[in-house]
């Protein structure tokens, strides 16, 4: 994986393990066991320019390369998986602002999310409506003249939705999918929080409860008719990509938390990493590790190169980290043993937060779904190519 | 290149790309993509992007109508509309 980074893209991954490592490794169990991530490492993040790193310099962002975005969440998913749901969830609001806002909403909300000064959150899910977006039952509904709508409806599982301060919000209007930002602060909306989460207790998940919540229709991003097909897969591609690079971080740590304490831990006069079956354990860990580093540099540069098949890697990206951080996060509390599974160890939070990449931004069912669908489609393309090889005709 | 060949040379570059994604046997070129149900909205976007990296376009909100991609004919005016503002 070394030798495919720049220069630059070297040296920003070295500044984020050492952020990481002082000012959120240390800290990263009380987060987990407060449910709460403390104000004052959302300001340090939006110091160093994080929270608006893939943003263009004209709204106030950093406009780092992909690449580097995928660093920075594989440094914090190494220290603090439920940290990285920040930055997915703030890349998820930008980035489809940036696609599809208008000129006055990037005016308007980049700039304070560049900053860090305003966290977004992704108001798609609903009670009723997770993996089957297409069932949403928020409902918009605009007045007479054009000038407003009004929301009705439920959201669940929504992450940051704690400390969120806008929310892209999803819904219907009259019978067409449609998405709109909607500020915290306006009247009708209340925000309870989830807690006692199995993991990523520290992301600040919430319940949101639209009741004749009003907003101007200029808040509507993108166009009625196409909140689903476009604005919401702008924001889920590059939650995909921040997730499979924070999953890839969790592995990471799941595996050198094991051949650490392999190198050291005696059972009877061996150590432990002179057992076979450890060894086997460590051996897919450090293989998953590696393949996960290239699938998701290659994701990252096909965003970076704005390759059509950038959906697609990201997709195999995501599928593959967030399962080899389940079977990791196992075998890693598998190695440590009785240490393993106390609440203070590393691992045992890798265990419970592993588990959530798997289900955010799309189940692995949902990508075993979609993948599996486009290398039918791409063998039935060969078919036609090659017709006497893949049919009776 | 006259106006032919230009429309000509899009027209395939899409229609290699769309075949290349989807599974059909073939495309008319009037054939409406998003009615028969076969593109889900990952191809929405997929054909957005190649469309933007292949010819140099940014597809943005105003562009947000169906009519614009609806089928291979669509698309191809839709790409001779945005290279023309463009200068292109």
């Amino acid at each position: 994986m070394q030798q495919l980074l720049t220069d630059a893209q070297k040296a920003s991954r070295e500044e984020f393990r050492t952020f990481v490592a002082l000012n959120v490794e240390p800290f990263a169990e009380q987060w987990d066991r407060d449910q709460r991530i403390p104000d004052s490492v959302l300001l340090k993040l939006a110091q160093r320019g994080y929270l608006g790193c893939s943003l263009p310099p004209e709204y106030g962002g950093q406009g780092w390369d992909t690449v580097t975005f995928g660093l920075l969440n594989e440094a914090v998913g190494r220290a603090l998986p439920a940290l990285t749901g920040v930055l997915t969830v703030q890349s998820m609001v930008s980035m489809a602002l940036l696609k599809w806002g208008t000129a006055e909403q990037k005016r308007k909300w980049l700039p304070p999310l560049a900053k860090g000064e305003m966290i977004g959150a992704f108001a798609l899910t609903e009670p009723g409506a997770g993996s089957a977006v297409e069932s949403l039952v928020t409902e918009f509904a605009q007045d007479a003249e054009g000038h407003t709508v009004t929301l009705n409806g439920q959201k669940k599982w929504i992450s940051c939705a704690q400390f969120a301060a806008v929310f892209l919000v999803f819904g219907k209007l009259a019978g067409r999918p449609v998405a709109c930002v909607v500020p915290r602060e306006t009247p009708g909306l209340h925000v309870e929080p989830i807690s006692d989460l199995m993991g990523f207790r520290a992301a600040g998940l919430a319940q949101l409860t639209f009741n004749d919540v009003e907003v101007p229709s200029a808040n509507i991003v993108g166009k009625p008719g196409f909140a689903l097909s476009h604005v919401a897969p702008v924001g889920l591609h590059y939650g995909r990509i921040s997730t499979a690079c924070a999953a890839l971080g969790l592995l990471r740590g799941c595996f050198e938390e094991s051949i650490a304490h392999a190198a050291v831990r005696k059972i009877g006069d061996k150590s432990m990493g002179d057992i076979g079956m450890i060894r086997s354990l460590i051996a897919r860990m450090g293989t998953d590790l590696e393949a996960g580093s290239f699938l998701c540099h290659n994701a990252c540069r096909a965003e970076d190169e704005h390759l059509p098949e950038v959906f697609e890697k990201t997709l195999m990206a995501k599928y593959f980290t967030s399962r080899a951080a389940v079977r990791a996060a196992s075998d890693a509390v598998q190695i440590k043993g009785a240490a393993g599974c106390q609440g203070s160890s590393p691992v045992s939070r890798y265990y419970r937060d592993a588990k959530i990449m798997e289900i955010i931004e799309g189940t692995t069912q949902i990508h075993e779904d979609i993948l599996g669908k486009m290398f039918v489609d791409q063998a039935g393309r060969l078919g036609r190519n090659r017709r006497g090889e893949f049919s009776d005709d | 290149m006259t106006p032919t060949e230009k429309e000509k040379g899009i027209k395939e570059t899409l229609r290699g790309f769309i075949l290349s994604s989807i599974a059909l046997a073939d495309l008319a070129d009037d054939d409406d993509l998003f009615e028969s149900g076969i593109v889900n909205s990952l191809f929405a976007v997929q054909l957005m992007t190649f469309i933007e990296k292949t010819f140099a376009i940014e597809v943005g909100m105003a562009d947000l109508d169906i009519e614009n991609f609806k089928s291979l004919n669509a698309t191809m005016a839709f790409v001779l509309k945005k290279n023309g503002r463009r200068g292109g």
